[in-house]
């Protein structure tokens, strides 16, 4: 439906308050990507689908207490985040990152095949280094980098003050590099 | 931040584009809708499948307080008729405001010393009104809190006064507390138009961490009353009667 590109937020919210669930649909579309990647890469796995339709079901029956003068996508994403938590902890575990490297994409692609293994196993490295961070502190740098959220984003998401998202972002980044760095010696 | 600092940030967002993430669902809208739906008993929504979803504009949302006020209600009923004395207990579980309430488990009260909440501190309460993410609201029948305690990174501000405690948290999105209770059933009320739910003997109380794990086993509580404020959760516990736990609760600002 493209006539829902030009519906803001706020409209399609509006809209949908007033009962309208084709508008709600057009929100459903506009953030499932989002929200899907969200649930996924904070530990949902095999069940972000699941995830992501529970999140937005509660987000519409919960939708007279969002406020309206502040942005739809974080406060979805914290549904979805919360949504994350109780599946995982249903699960009786950790929430795991089960993300995997991209076979052919790289982060860099250099000329040189010599350089692009070690380009590729320092990725690993990394992301074996972010999955083994504290939660608190890898919801963070994940939220922060892999989502690409903004500070006040993902503290309304992780439900913490903004100075909590950057002192875990700072102790984590710390701690990667201290990882990283460690296994180039 | 310094250059290689945000060279090696530029790094993990570049990995992060390369995780192999699967694709998301085509057909969420078309899902959710159809769950919605479902959760719906209004009758034209079982029109056939020919018609399109929700073409028909509606003529007010169906998740209106009074609609969710009866859906409690009706569930509690069904949770009293559902348990005839003599029979085994029949555990059902009630979430509301933040709390999953199982009622007609028969195990034994806890018993012993009771257990903080995690990383629980002491708070002046404007510092406390500035480590959380939710509006904190006082009752204007108890006045200004003896002590105000700030636990699991912000997820619940405590208030004390005399014998009375006041919980808060953020009450929509996901359970906090669990609470078994055998028979009498919690009664229903209102506060001001909110749904409540007294709770009137003494039962188990535990709470759920934020990061998940196990729940924590806190102690025995007294009667209790839950309620909600916008997107908080409160329960008030420490107040021996139903009036005045009302009175308390409708003083909040």
């Amino acid at each position: 439906m493209n006539a829902d590109d030009s519906l803001t937020d706020d409209d399609a919210v509006g809209r949908a308050l007033s009962g309208d669930l084709v508008a709600y649909e057009a929100l459903v579309s506009r953030y499932t990507p989002i929200a899907h990647r969200t649930a996924f890469l904070l530990g949902a796995g095999d069940e972000a689908e699941d995830v992501v339709q529970e999140a937005f079901v509660k987000a519409y029956r919960h939708l007279r207490s969002f406020r309206r003068e502040s942005p739809f996508r974080p406060w979805l994403l914290r549904i979805v985040a919360n949504e994350t938590h109780n599946v995982t902890r249903s699960r009786g575990r950790r929430a795991d990152l089960s993300v995997r490297l991209e076979g052919v994409r790289e982060p860099y692609t250099p000329e040189d095949p010599q350089d692009a293994a070690a380009a590729g196993d320092r990725s690993a490295r990394l992301l074996a280094a972010v999955r083994s961070l504290p939660d608190r502190e890898r919801e963070a740098v994940v939220c922060r980098y892999f989502l690409q959220l903004s500070e006040s984003e993902t503290a309304e998401i992780l439900g913490c003050p903004i100075g909590s998202v950057k002192s875990r972002t700072h102790r984590g980044l710390r701690r990667l590099r201290e990882e990283v760095d460690r296994e180039l010696l | 931040m310094n250059s290689s600092d945000d060279a090696f940030e530029a790094e993990l967002r570049a990995l992060g584009e390369s995780l192999h993430v699967p694709p998301p669902p085509a057909d969420m809208s078309v899902r959710v809708t159809a769950a919605l739906r479902e959760l719906s008993e209004e009758p034209h929504f079982t029109t056939g499948p020919s018609k399109p979803f929700f073409a028909a504009k509606f003529r007010r949302p169906r998740f209106t307080t009074k609609r969710l006020v009866a859906v409690v209600a009706a569930f509690l009923v069904v949770l009293v008729a559902a348990t005839p004395q003599g029979r085994a207990a029949v555990v059902e579980v009630l979430r509301f405001a933040g709390v999953e309430i199982e009622v007609g488990t028969s195990e034994p009260l806890p018993s012993g010393s009771p257990s903080p909440l995690p990383s629980e501190t002491s708070a002046a309460l404007a510092e406390a009104r500035r480590a959380v993410a939710f509006p904190l609201v006082v009752p204007a029948a108890l006045g200004e809190p003896d002590q105000v305690r700030v636990a699991d990174g912000g997820q619940v501000v405590s208030m004390y006064w005399d014998g009375v405690r006041l919980d808060q948290y953020d009450g929509t999105l996901h359970e906090v507390w669990n609470k078994q209770l055998g028979e009498p059933f919690p009664q229903q009320l209102l506060i001001g138009s909110t749904q409540a739910v007294w709770i009137p003997q003494q039962h188990g109380i535990e709470y759920l961490p934020k990061a998940g794990g196990k729940p924590v086993s806190l102690r025995l509580a007294g009667p209790t009353l839950i309620w909600q404020v916008d997107r908080v959760g409160l329960r008030l516990e420490g107040v021996q009667t139903i009036q005045e736990a009302t009175r308390i609760a409708t003083s909040v600002r």
